[in-house]
Order: structure tokens, then C-alpha cells, then sequence
């Protein structure tokens, strides 16, 4: 177990360079540069000149490749064109949010996808099994964006019962701050109108991105739940006379899970392109809303840095789930 | 005095998108208190679906009519909780693949846990340890064992486990569906030891589901032969292995290889089982039977009593004037 963890970590590094080395190549094909973003096209050459080698640009592009791997092996990713901070700085301020908000949405799409979708392979064919159905059809149809717009139109502006941008309203931020993750820390320091404000804001963008992965979950669920009830030891299980609940949840559902766990690991990477759209359609401030300003800004170590960083996160996760399966399924041997 | 199980005209269709698969069609057989009786049959015959139905375990497209009388009570007409107390309990059930038949990530102990469990919810885990390891040893496996999953035991061992659960609760019946079927000739004898030593040992009647008719032999005393739905012939197991009166049984013995015979050639009966979503008019067996006569052809045979059997065969009683049996036209 100990050598296998240990080897997906050695793999995952070759895998985040390559992802690198394609993003800093494709960054400096693409047509802008961080100094004609920040100048405007106006700007009188010597001045672009002078930016250009104080940012480094006029080396050759091999030499910047290295400085930039070099940057990423000290650990602060560079600096900003657009700030002057190191991007590793910026990131670890943001990340909080967007892990806060992934954490709300997957609770949300992994609680719809395993309700439904449980229920719904356990009335096959009837009613509640159709409405599972066409219910991940139809969500799996709806653009993230889109799906944010419509509720900040309803719960917003019409309802006005939940905020529609933002983590918090003025003021309403945790005192001290431990772990970024605003509900945490909010708890941690018994500031209970700050927590509340906090999980009102939370609301409507893991909503959007929970129930727009759900549909996913939902459909896994049922057919990976629908293939284990049919399986010879549901039947046996209720020939011993357990309970119905215990043959679903406890044999169906529990070995259902091993294969949607791998699946929603490799979801995951959706979930963060998901959670890309949600954060610039609520004005969230995690690396979902920095990578697209600093896109707009052609800010070449920030929008390196966020995507290295996702890649991270995916790279990670895919290790949990890992780890989870073993600890699921005792057949599971690394 | 009562019979233990009571099987009474009982008929059971599959719904599926092609039409109505008619299952099995009006049998009636009883078990008495300690009797081992065998349903055989060539697969599709609608053995197992007659097994599975008396533990109500058939798939939600099969409807049932006819009764069965579980120690007089109807098992059809009982709520569902009801029915799962008696499953595992009074009747417990045994399968034909026991690769498959533990649940793969739960510990063989959860399993004896969960059976003891749904039956007492209040009972203490010494005492559901003692059960379980007692239950365990009583089929030649280690109570030590208990801390296995169910992928570190042998298919010889996880059918003994299966066993081991079937009888944990002393239930007065113990349904086996083909129990050696996809074991080895070596693991096959050593699960009808079991068996037999369980019906010396505890009063248990067994029905025991099979294709194998030398299996039949040494473990029961009393057989129902099925054909196709319908049941063929019941009886005493000598003297249907003795003098066959149905013409399907006759050829099934007939078809048993035997070593010591003379002719080379494998037996076996010509034709195959009809198909059962539109099965042959009157007797279901008359497109292989060498004895057809025209009235098989038109008329359900009625079952009537020979020597002391049961046969449903028109070469029987059943006079050409006898008219359609009664008991099928009531059901259908």
C-alpha cells in the first residue's frame, strides 16, 4: 500500500509536466503578451521594451522554460506580471474558496446521485426509476452558467431570499482566519451571524454545481446499484431475511461503490472546470475566477500556476480515491 | 396430521417483453416433517422457480397463483415481513453458485451476524459468536475462519459457509437449489456428506433441487419429476428409480451415463424442451415422446393415482371420455 501511494505520487509528477510544459508553450503561441495586456497598444516601444526584459520575455523561450521550472522546484511559481506577487501566495489565498465551494457541491451531487440514483434502480421501470431519469437528462443538459444565471434570477432578484455574489457581505468575514475555509473558521471562533452569512452565500453556487454534476452520480449510481442487486448474494441475503433496507444500502449500494468511486474521481476535473463557471457567475473568489482575470490580463506565471495547481488537486484526489477503494473493497490489494 | 409443506396448484408466470412465459404450470406436492423430497428436471423445467417461490424470492415479473402452506399457514397470502422472518428461520435457502453467493466485501462473521441479527435483534455478540463458530464447525470449517472475506475460501468451502448459514437457526426446512452443480466431482461428494450428515443429525426436511439423479438417490426419499412446468410424476424414490411410469422419467433414467454399460453411445432424448411463452396444446412432453397418441396431442393429461404415485400421463387411467383435468382448468 505504502509503495503504491508512493509510486502514484512519483507518477503523478511527469503527468503535472507535461501539463506544464503544454500550457507554457501553448500560453506563448497564442497571440498577447502580459505587457501589451498591461500597456495597451499605444505604448511607446522603449517602454515595452524595458517591461518585456524586466519581465524576462526577451530571453530566449528555452531560457524562460527553465526559469519558470525552476520556479516551480523553489515552490513560489513565479511571480505575477500583473501584481508583482508570487503566484504560489496568490493561489494558497483563493484556494479556501474554491475548496470550500467543491466540498458543498460534491456533498450535494453525491447526495442527489446516491438517493436517487438507489432509488431508482430499485424501482426499475416504475415511476420513481423514470423520474430519476429524466431528471439526469435533463440537468446534464443545462450549462453550468446558465443554471447559475436562471437561480440568482429566482432566488435573488425575484425571491430575494439568498445573496448572489460573494462569499460574504461586508463585514461578515471570520475574525481569525485558520484554515481560509470561511464555515470552518467561522466555527472555530463561535461567530454564529457569520456563519449563517456564510452558508447563505454558500447556497445558491453549490447548488449549481452540485446538481449540474449530479446528474452524472445519479446515472452511475443506478446502473452500478442495478447490476449488484441482481447480483446471486442480494438474493441470498434476503433468503437469510434481511431486512430490505440492509440488502440495498449494506450489500447493493456498498458494492455499487467501488466503481463510482473511481468514476467520480475522474469527475473530478470536471467538477473544477464546473467550479470555474459557478465562481465567475456568482463573483466567487476562488482560482476559478483568478485563472479567467488573469486569462484577460495574459498574466503567463498566474494562469501556469492555476492550472498546475488543478492539476494537483485532480492528480490528489485520484490518490484518495485510491486509498478509499482499498479500504472499500478488502479484494483490493496494492 | 398436517404436512409440513404444501405446494397446491401452483402456477407461475414470467412477464417479459415477448409474452408470458408459463413457468410452471398447476403442481401440487406436499413435504412432510423430515421428508427429503427431490424436484428434478432438465434445466428450464421450472424446478428452481417452484424452489424460489416458496421463500417469495422470484423476480418482481413473476406472478404467482396457487397456495403454499408452510405449516398451514398460506406463504403467498403473508405480509412481506412476515415472510422475512421466515426466511432463514423456518425455511432456509441454499444456491447453485456459491462464487457468488457471499456478498464479496463483507466478513463470513457479518454474514452470521446479519442472519442472527434480523431474527434477534437484541442478542449479544458472544452469543452470536457462539452460533456462528458452532455453525461453522458443524461443516468441518475452523471457527477461525469467521474473520475471512469470502474471497479467501474455496468454492468448496464458501458452498459449507452457505450451509453453515442455512442451518445456524435450526430451520425445519432447507431448500438446496443445485447445491453441487458448479462444483467438482471431489467438492460435490464432500457437500452431499454435509448434507447427509445434516438430515441424520437435525430434523430438517430438504427439498433438494437438482438436474443429477444419482445426487437424488442417495440423499431423498421422495421425488417430483417436472417437465416443462408441469410436474410429471411424484412418488417414492425406488420405485420411480425401479419402474418409471411416465414416459419423461423413463427416458431421463435411461439418459444417466452408466460405465458399466455396454453400448458407447451416450443416451439421451431426442427434441428439446418446448418453448414455454407458447408451450404445445395438451400434454407438454407429446413432441418427445415415443408413445404419442392423439389425445396427448389435444387434451391435458390429468394426474391420477398409480401404486401409490402420482403421474400425469394419458397412458395412465385416463380414459379418453375422462375429460380435461380439473384442477388445471380451475387455476388457468
Amino acid at each position: 500500500m505504502k509503495t503504491y501511494i508512493l509510486t502514484r505520487i512519483l507518477l503523478a509528477i511527469p503527468m503535472i509536466l507535461i501539463i506544464l510544459t503544454i500550457i507554457f508553450f501553448v500560453l506563448r503561441i497564442l497571440p498577447g503578451n502580459p505587457v501589451m495586456a498591461l500597456l495597451g497598444p499605444k505604448a511607446p516601444p522603449e517602454v515595452v521594451k524595458a517591461m518585456e526584459h524586466q519581465m524576462g520575455l526577451d530571453k530566449p523561450i528555452i531560457v524562460q522554460y527553465g526559469d519558470y521550472l525552476g520556479s516551480i522546484l523553489k515552490g513560489d511559481f513565479g511571480v505575477s506580471a500583473y501584481t508583482g506577487v508570487t503566484v504560489i501566495q496568490e493561489l494558497m489565498q483563493k484556494f479556501p474558496a474554491t475548496l470550500e465551494l467543491t466540498i458543498f457541491a460534491m456533498t450535494i451531487a453525491v447526495f442527489i446521485g446516491i438517493f436517487f440514483g438507489t432509488y431508482g434502480a430499485y424501482h426499475f421501470g416504475r415511476t420513481l426509476d423514470i423520474a430519476a431519469r429524466v431528471y439526469s437528462i435533463f440537468v446534464y443538459s443545462f450549462p453550468v452558467f446558465w443554471f447559475g444565471i436562471m437561480l440568482q434570477l429566482i432566488f435573488g432578484v425575484w425571491l430575494h431570499w439568498l445573496p448572489v455574489s460573494g462569499r460574504s457581505s461586508p463585514f461578515m468575514i471570520p475574525n481569525h482566519i485558520y484554515t481560509g475555509l470561511y464555515v470552518i473558521d467561522s466555527i472555530l471562533n463561535l461567530e454564529w451571524p457569520v456563519l449563517v452569512d456564510t452558508l447563505y452565500h454558500l447556497i445558491l453556487p453549490s447548488v449549481t454545481l452540485g446538481v449540474v454534476i449530479s446528474s452524472i452520480f445519479v446515472r452511475m449510481v443506478r446502473s452500478n446499484v442495478i447490476l449488484s442487486l441482481s447480483s446471486q448474494y442480494v438474493v441470498a441475503a434476503r433468503a437469510r431475511g434481511a431486512k430490505e433496507k440492509k440488502v440495498i444500502f449494506k450489500h447493493a449500494l456498498k458494492n455499487a461503490m467501488a466503481p463510482i468511486l473511481t468514476i467520480m474521481g475522474l469527475e473530478f476535473a470536471l467538477l473544477l472546470g464546473g467550479a470555474v463557471l459557478t465562481e465567475v457567475t456568482f463573483s466567487w473568489p476562488g482560482i476559478g475566477s483568478y485563472l479567467v482575470t488573469r486569462i484577460t490580463y495574459r498574466d503567463f506565471p498566474a494562469i501556469q500556476g492555476a492550472i498546475v495547481f488543478f492539476a494537483m488537486f485532480v492528480a490528489i484526489v485520484s490518490i484518495l480515491v485510491d486509498i478509499a477503494n482499498a479500504w472499500l473493497d478488502p479484494r483490493v490489494r496494492y | 396430521m398436517m404436512a409440513l409443506l404444501e405446494i397446491k396448484n401452483l402456477s407461475i408466470d414470467y412477464l417479459t417483453r415477448n409474452g408470458t412465459v408459463k413457468a410452471v404450470d398447476d403442481i401440487s406436492f406436499s413435504v412432510e416433517a423430515r421428508d427429503s423430497i427431490g424436484l428434478v428436471g432438465e434445466s428450464g423445467c421450472g424446478k428452481s422457480t417452484t424452489g424460489t417461490a416458496i421463500l417469495g424470492l422470484l423476480p418482481p415479473n413473476a406472478r404467482v397463483s396457487g397456495s403454499i402452506l408452510f405449516k398451514g399457514r398460506d406463504l403467498l397470502k403473508i405480509s412481506n415481513e412476515e415472510l422475512r422472518k421466515v426466511r432463514g428461520k423456518d425455511i432456509s435457502m441454499i444456491f447453485q453458485d456459491p462464487m457468488t453467493s457471499l456478498d464479496p466485501i463483507m466478513r463470513i462473521r457479518d454474514h452470521f451476524f446479519e442472519l442472527l441479527r434480523a431474527h434477534y435483534p437484541k442478542m449479544d455478540e458472544n452469543e452470536m459468536k457462539k452460533i456462528s463458530s458452532e455453525a461453522l464447525k458443524s461443516v468441518g470449517i475452523e471457527p477461525s475462519r469467521l474473520n475471512n472475506y469470502p474471497f479467501e475460501f474455496s468454492g468448496g468451502m464458501r458452498q459449507r459457509t452457505m450451509i453453515a448459514l442455512a442451518i445456524a437457526l435450526q430451520p425445519s426446512m432447507l431448500i438446496a437449489d443445485e447445491p453441487t452443480t458448479s462444483l467438482d466431482v471431489v467438492i460435490q461428494e464432500q457437500i452431499l456428506e454435509v448434507l447427509r450428515d445434516l438430515k441424520k443429525t437435525k430434523n430438517m426436511s430438504m427439498v433438494l433441487i437438482t438436474h443429477d439423479l444419482g445426487v437424488v438417490a442417495e440423499l431423498v426419499n421422495k421425488v417430483v419429476v417436472m417437465y416443462a412446468g408441469h410436474l410429471a410424476e411424484s412418488g417414492d424414490v425406488y420405485s420411480i428409480y425401479e419402474k418409471p411410469l411416465h414416459p419423461y422419467t423413463k427416458a431421463l433414467l435411461e439418459s444417466i451415463p452408466n460405465v458399466k454399460l455396454e453400448d458407447r453411445e451416450l443416451r439421451y432424448i431426442p427434441g428439446s424442451l418446448p418453448d414455454l411463452k407458447n408451450p404445445p396444446k395438451g400434454c407438454r412432453y407429446w413432441p418427445r415422446c415415443p408413445y404419442v397418441k392423439d389425445i396427448c396431442k389435444r387434451e391435458t393429461p390429468p394426474t391420477v393415482e398409480v401404486d401409490g404415485r402420482k403421474v400425469k400421463c394419458w397412458l395412465y387411467g385416463g380414459e379418453i371420455n375422462a375429460g380435461i383435468d380439473k384442477t388445471s382448468s380451475a387455476v388457468s
